[in-house]
């Protein structure tokens, strides 16, 4: 079969390239949510007029990226039905009910505030719009956990059995805290905010560079700092349990992380492999350069193994994830931009600690600050790199042990498929092109320090003229 | 457990049917508003009609998604076989969405506006065209076999009455989204929404009702039910209702009243939608598949009314909230302001 006439093949592209696309906006909108809060506590708190203009400048960030992430969210939802029918079908019981709960609970909970978020300083009282604000980052983050939940569901699907090819549910509270469920939520809700606060404190660090604004950005630049010294260190923990957990339940996808075709005893010590040649069709590595006993000090920090290691191996070839070099090195990708984010975290904070981030200084910081400009991208990196391995390392199934991803698809033309595939890349592309434009636009002009502080003395009058 | 049975589904099909008339109703005046945009006589009006919705086209959008997402959940075979059926023109919905949505936000941020307005009044008639077409679809019905998997046709939804559909769903917005213009808005744009309002009016009617003729005279089983003792009588009924609520809405225009003509446009949706609702009750597919077949496990419509039946008042109660917030009329065209 010719690749263009393969409708599964076609699906699973559309699916990858479709929600590879739509994490880039939500992945900043929900961890900004938090930073927006953060500013506007500040605001009512020290009245402090920069936090205040704060809140405005990122919002306008935090409204395009907004609506680019609702407008290819769509997308996704109704690709299950029209690409993925038979598994929209077989889990509907457990899947329908998550995606129902995401858009009741979260999903209009954050639509329907942002309106008085960004448009309601003048209509509703300071703490009216503080609730707004903190309600916009609940129900964005709330919306985060059940798409988790719905995921970590196909990968270690729990809390009933398949019956004549359908999941029936025996246990809500076990299908939704599922194996993997927290500890996967954990790490995407650092991820989304290590991401956010990498680009506040890279544009923060662009402007400083540039010696505009700088008071002003050192501001956010130092709250970046500040929040980054939670969020970092505590991600590679939960990380590690992250890993923890696949090798517990998806053994296979472990396997394919660490290009392991062998298995390792209990006892052994084995190396870690930090470069590979992966060979799929013999089962084996072409060359590889690796850390000896590092597999141990990985897993369980010790070089000894406590507890055997499958290899790729102990699968049937139909039976094990293909992609490993995606996946081997997705992984490291996402890995190495951990540490680098830590690292970057500890020496901001020693400069901080010498003196050297005063106002008088913070302009004196060059490499730094381009240290910081340089991160910004890269906690979408990161998180698209955690996703493939994710999601790739699951085939060949779509729920795990369960559903084969090539029962799962619909009975659509390939060629339909294809259009629609073309359409979609071709739309998005031009999609983050003009976002990353419009957005570097809006940081290009900068913030604006004339804007009013919102009065509320001024509210009651203003409504009953309706002037805004 | 027969009454449960029975009863669950039933009261599922009745919070759908509430999520999408409540979707059909915000976003149809949100997506007419949108078509209008390509007919505003310059730059600066066009800016102050698309501020009418800035503050609550995301909200709006969101009843889509809810809508998606309880039919996913409450009936996935319907689900999961109606979407597939209706690829394509479901594709090019969504694509509407995406440009609308990006459109929108681009264009404030724009200095040539016009591609980003293009994007915006047309990926909004896109949407509007493509609902019309999977409402077409679905009236005429969507093969499926006994398992009520989808076996038809790419292009089984590609025929006159859903063309026909297509159009008035249109008109429809069209005339949704003058009202709500004459509403949110003063001098010439009101004056001018007014003349829309009246042409909308009797294009979606007469659109209307060519569709109350035609539609039984193409569908043998739309007919069966029609003309069936004792509903005959709830059926003769509707169309009466409707064209009173038509020519209310009509005076209501001429009298160049407010608010009215916007409430009386809400009206002949609720009548249209409650019509089809009788016409389709007690099926989900129409003819094919009914709520019982179509229905998830038991425990799962009992879990979701559980969650979500808590949430339904919520829902309704803040985005009354936000409409409240931001009443009144719009006189600028940068939003935010």
């Amino acid at each position: 079969m010719s690749f263009f006439a393969d409708t599964v093949m076609l699906s699973r592209i559309q699916f990858a390239v479709t929600s590879i696309f739509h994490m880039f906006w939500p992945i900043l909108t929900i961890g900004m949510s938090w930073y927006l809060v953060v500013m506007e506590v500040l605001w009512l708190k020290t009245k402090d007029t920069n936090f205040y203009h704060h809140a405005r400048f990122w919002s306008k960030l935090y409204i395009l990226n907004f609506g680019l992430g609702v407008a290819s969210g769509v997308a996704i939802e109704f690709e299950f039905g029209a690409n993925w029918a038979p598994f929209s079908l077989a889990v509907g019981d457990f899947l329908g009910s998550i995606l129902g709960f995401e858009g009741t609970m979260a999903f209009m909970l954050e639509a329907a505030f942002l309106g008085i978020m960004i448009y309601g300083w003048n209509r509703v009282p300071p703490l009216m719009h503080l609730l707004a604000t903190i309600l916009v980052a609940i129900g964005a983050t709330l919306s985060s956990f059940w798409i988790i939940v719905a995921n970590s569901w196909m990968q270690t699907p729990s809390g009933g059995e398949m019956v004549d090819g359908k999941f029936l549910v025996h246990s809500y509270l076990e299908a939704i805290f599922n194996p993997a469920a927290l500890s996967s939520w954990v790490h995407m809700v650092l991820a989304i905010l290590e991401t956010a606060l990498f680009v506040i404190g890279g544009i923060s660090a662009w402007y400083i560079l540039n010696k505009r604004y700088e008071e002003f950005f050192s501001k956010s630049f130092k709250l970046a700092i500040a929040l980054a010294i939670l969020v970092t260190p505590l991600q590679i923990i939960v990380g590690h349990f992250s890993g923890e957990e696949v090798y517990h339940n998806q053994p296979a996808k472990l396997a394919a992380i660490e290009a392991l075709w062998d298995t390792v005893p209990a006892g052994e010590s084995a190396p870690w492999n930090v470069l590979v040649a992966p060979n799929v069709q013999d089962s084996k590595n072409n060359w590889s350069l690796s850390v000896p006993g590092g597999l141990g000090m990985v897993l369980s920090m010790k070089p000894q193994l406590d507890e055997p290691v499958l290899g790729l191996n102990e699968w049937k070839p139909e039976d094990r994830p293909h992609a490993v070099s995606l996946i081997f090195y997705s992984f490291r990708m996402m890995v190495g931009i951990g540490f680098f984010f830590v690292g970057l975290m500890g020496v901001s904070l020693v400069q901080w600690l010498r003196g050297k981030l005063t106002v008088e200084n913070i302009t004196a910081q060059t490499w730094l600050m381009r240290a910081w400009i340089f991160a910004a991208p890269l906690g979408y990196l990161a998180v698209e790199s955690g996703w493939m391995v994710r999601e790739v390392g699951r085939q060949p199934w779509i729920v795990y042990g369960k559903i084969r991803t090539a029962e799962a698809v619909s009975h659509v033309p390939a060629s339909n498929v294809l259009v629609s595939l073309i359409a979609y890349t071709s739309i998005y592309l031009m999609l983050l092109g003009c976002a990353l434009y419009f957005g570097s636009r809006i940081v290009r002009q900068g913030p604006n320090l004339g804007l009013p502080i919102p009065n509320p003395d001024l509210l009651k009058s203003s409504k009953a003229e309706s002037l805004t | 457990m027969e009454a449960i049975n029975t009863t669950l589904p039933l009261l599922w099909f009745a919070l759908v049917a509430l999520f999408l008339t409540l979707y059909l109703i915000t976003d149809g005046f949100d997506l007419g508003v949108g078509i209008l945009t390509l007919t505003a006589a310059n730059e600066e009006r066009r800016g102050i009609i698309i501020n009418t919705l800035s503050t609550v086209w995301d909200a709006n959008e969101t009843w889509l998604v809810c809508t998606g997402g309880l039919l996913y959940g409450a009936f996935p075979l319907a689900y999961a076989t109606i979407v597939n059926a209706l690829y394509i023109p479901i594709t090019l919905m969504v694509i509407g969405f995406i440009f609308r949505a990006v459109s929108f936000e681009f264009r404030e941020h724009s200095l040539n506006k016009t591609f980003w307005n293009i994007g915006f009044g047309g990926g909004s008639l896109l949407v509007a065209l493509s609902q019309g077409l999977i409402l077409g679809g679905v009236i005429a019905g969507i093969k499926v076999d006994e398992a009520g998997n989808f076996i038809g046709g790419t292009w089984d939804w590609w025929n006159l009455p859903s063309i026909l559909v297509a159009l008035t769903v249109v008109q429809g917005y069209v005339l949704i989204g003058s009202t709500y213009l004459i509403a949110k808005t003063e001098g010439e744009l009101k004056r001018y929404h007014y003349i829309t309002a009246k042409f909308s009016a009797l294009t979606t009617f007469s659109g209307a009702l060519a569709l109350t003729i035609a539609t039984p005279m193409f569908y043998e089983q739309v007919r069966d039910r029609l003309f069936h003792q004792p509903e005959v009588w709830i059926f003769a009924a509707i169309p009466i209702l409707a064209t009173g609520a038509v020519g209310l809405l009509m005076n209501s225009i001429n009298l160049r009243q407010e608010r009215m003509p916007f409430i009386w446009s809400i009206v002949v949706f609720l009548i249209t939608i409650l019509a089809l609702a009788f016409v389709v009750f007690p099926y989900i597919i129409p003819f094919q598949v009914t709520i019982y077949q179509a229905s998830s496990s038991l425990s799962s419509q009992a879990f979701m009314i559980a969650f979500i039946g808590f949430f339904v008042p919520l829902l309704l109660l803040y985005n009354v909230y936000l409409y409240r917030v931001f009443q009144g009329k719009v006189i600028s065209p940068h939003y935010g302001e």
